[in-house]
């Protein structure tokens, strides 16, 4: 019963995405937005190359790309009391939490699949074979880290007074180890052409941090929703 | 009785003192002068390194408090979290200053992005939240177990970081903040375990003094809301 | 009347606090299997939290509750299966249809025949045609029946209402009158409600809630003259027939 609740869960937190019309377009202006702001901010003289700098940029993007996911992820439960009607329900938290962790992966995936093309053809100005696979690999264990501790961290957020500042505060420091680690790896990949041998230790480091706080919100999930 | 004597805040003071003082006198006249570029600025070292130590100490019994609140629900343990935090959170501060005194006095920088700085860097701004995180929830019972939560997660994000922070490009210059060669000798050990022992000391004094403290500080404020509900 | 061991809802002893404000003191009552209690007292009497232990949602300081012979606060799974809860808020998606809500629902709850009763139960609930309407754009009274559906869709043993009248116009109000004299037998109830007569009519029991504390309690059918004693004390100059 535990994958039917999973799959229910999901499935009603995507429909509802869904209907919001402008959700993918607004994801993809997002993106625009944020490539055009880089451009800006980093170029201060004529020609200057961002190569070096793509991989800082997207997980910049991708880690305030998916803050703005997680406090959609909880945003309607807690407005419309629905919260209370998901807790009556005899389901573990813990399905709870990976069903919403699952939805926030998705939306952190879409934005990562419309950034990647649109900042290499930006950016990137040197052409190097680029590994696909270590960086599929990077991104995803990534991802799973960001999602996890976001989605824990956007549950207890959601009792705040104040809860859209408070979210970026706890989540931003927590996140740091993901940010350098991914940042290094991509930048390597996209920059000098690294390979799966030089990116061993910080894909060995991302799954370490993944496992780690998996097992946290497993543990204190239970505290984070209810009462 | 005595063992109980030996425990109050004001022996741990007294001990403490003893300590750091006596370990301060010996770091400038009995240790020797560090033989690298640091020379006499290495000396801030005997406070520097106890400083951290002692942060990261504050920060694990918040995390076993909070593993205690989590399974008792006893707003002892709370407390006790509320109250490491606070003293960690000032320690590290120390630490971070403690460290751009010594990086200035011994390289000329006031900051450099060297693994142990900023994994404290970090980590101030990580308990900051944690106060951040308390003032935003207001029931009580909430903010205590998301408190606990947070300081669970928070402690086990310290290492990761200090581990993340090696991916970090190395500068041309390396600023390195520990203290001559792979062993310390006889004398310079000796000068820091004193000092060692007494930052510990400074911290169990403080942490018991802290504790009573916010203790009355809660029942002074539980006897405020009876009085004017009595009213 | 036969003696009937088997209480469905048994409350001892039961507080609660929050932090340090007291909300609930040593509350006890039970209400054996078919019985229907209501919950009477003054605002803020406590009589919500009584309910949201009871559906666990909130976990007790003190004392102990259980409700088809689950404790509360050991065994809280089963209880959830069991109850339906029908509150002033409609824990419905606004941004789904009421078929999907039910949906949902249904699927949180393992119903093995999803379809069937989800189209069952709208039709009873006169819903049928606003069955693929958004639920944002239904009105008060279409809300709180779809609120109805869904608490009953799982065929609960136990129904915990609080203030399920509020807000319904006539209509509404009929259709729930006939719903719950349809389901009244092999159900239990609780019921937290302000509407004295509605209350007292269908109630096998009646407790009286102040300041956390139970302040008039009857163990079978009610005694209205001594009710009304209480009532007027405790909660509102009222008219009580």
């Amino acid at each position: 019963m535990g994958r039917r609740q999973y799959a229910a869960i999901l499935r009603k937190d995507l429909i509802r995405e869904l209907r919001t019309r402008e959700m993918l377009v607004s994801m993809f202006l997002f993106v625009m937005l944020a490539l055009v702001i880089f451009h800006f901010a980093f170029s201060v003289r004529a020609g200057t190359d961002l190569t070096y700098f793509t991989g800082g940029m997207l997980w910049v993007t991708f880690v305030f790309g998916a803050l703005l996911g997680l406090n959609r992820s909880f945003a309607q439960e807690k407005d419309e009391a629905c919260l209370d009607g998901l807790l009556l329900c005899p389901v573990d938290r813990v399905t709870i939490f990976l069903a919403k962790m699952s939805g926030n992966l998705i939306y952190l995936l879409v934005i990562q699949v419309l950034a990647v093309p649109v900042f290499s053809l930006f950016f990137i100005k040197t052409s190097y074979a680029v590994h696909l696979g270590p960086f599929l690999l990077v991104v995803l264990l990534a991802d799973l880290g960001i999602c996890a501790l976001g989605t824990l961290l956007a549950t207890i957020s959601m009792s705040s007074r104040a809860r859209d500042l408070l979210l970026p505060i706890v989540f931003l420091p927590l996140v740091v180890p993901v940010l350098i680690a991914a940042t290094a790896a991509t930048t390597g990949i996209f920059a000098r052409g690294d390979g799966l041998g030089s990116l061993g230790g910080k894909l060995l480091f991302l799954a370490v941090y993944d496992a780690i706080f998996l097992v946290a919100a497993y543990g204190t999930y239970e505290f984070a929703i209810g009462e | 009785m005595a063992l109980k004597k030996l425990g109050s805040p004001a022996a741990l003071f007294v001990g403490a003192a003893a300590f750091l003082v006596t370990g301060l006198l010996l770091a400038f006249w009995y240790a020797p002068t560090d033989a690298s570029t640091m020379g006499f600025s290495q000396k801030i070292f005997y406070f520097h390194a106890p400083i951290a130590e002692c942060a990261l100490l504050a920060f694990a019994v918040a995390f076993v408090a909070a593993v205690q609140y989590l399974r008792t629900q006893k707003s002892v343990y709370d407390r006790l979290g509320y109250v490491s935090v606070r003293l960690g959170l000032l320690f590290s501060l120390l630490v971070m200053a403690t460290g751009m005194i010594w990086g200035k006095a011994a390289w000329g920088v006031w900051w450099a992005w060297e693994p142990r700085l900023t994994t404290f860097l970090v980590v101030c701004l990580l308990y900051a939240a944690y106060f951040v995180l308390r003032q935003t929830v207001e029931d009580e019972t909430r903010r205590a177990t998301f408190a606990a939560v947070f300081a669970i997660i928070a402690f086990v994000d310290v290492p990761l970081t200090f581990f993340a922070t090696r991916f970090m490009p190395a500068g041309l210059h390396p600023v390195v903040f520990t203290t001559g060669g792979a062993r310390m000798e006889g004398s310079m050990l000796f000068t820091f375990c004193l000092t060692m022992i007494g930052m510990t000391l400074l911290l169990a004094a403080l942490l018991r003094l802290e504790l009573a403290e916010q203790a009355l500080k809660e029942e002074l404020d539980e006897l405020k809301i009876r009085a004017e509900a009595g009213a | 009347m036969a003696t009937d061991d088997t209480h469905e809802i048994e409350v001892e002893g039961l507080s609660k606090s929050f932090g340090r404000r007291p909300a609930l003191h040593e509350v006890s009552f039970c209400v054996q299997a078919g019985g229907f209690l209501s919950i009477f007292g003054p605002n803020g009497a406590g009589k919500t939290t009584i309910l949201r232990i009871l559906a666990t949602l909130l976990r007790p300081s003190g004392g102990r509750a259980s409700v088809a012979g689950h404790d509360v606060r050991e065994d809280p799974m089963p209880v959830r299966a069991a109850i339906g809860v029908v509150s002033h808020e409609a824990l419905l998606y606004g941004d789904l249809t009421a078929h999907e809500n039910l949906r949902f629902y249904a699927d949180m709850y393992g119903l093995a025949d999803r379809e069937s009763r989800i189209g069952e139960l709208l039709e009873r609930l006169e819903l049928s045609h606003r069955r693929d309407d958004l639920v944002r754009t239904f009105s008060k009274g279409m809300r709180q029946r779809l609120a109805i559906a869904r608490a009953i869709l799982h065929r609960p043993r136990v129904l915990l209402l609080d203030e399920p009248y509020a807000g319904l116009d006539p209509r509404a109000a009929g259709i729930l009158d006939g719903l719950l004299a349809e389901i009244r037998p092999e159900h239990t109830f609780v019921m937290v409600t302000h509407a004295l007569e509605k209350g007292l009519e269908l109630a096998t029991q009646a407790i009286i809630i102040e300041a956390g504390e139970v302040v008039f309690q009857s163990a079978g059918p009610v005694d209205v003259a001594e009710f009304a004693v209480v009532y007027r004390e405790h909660v509102a100059e009222g008219a009580v027939a």
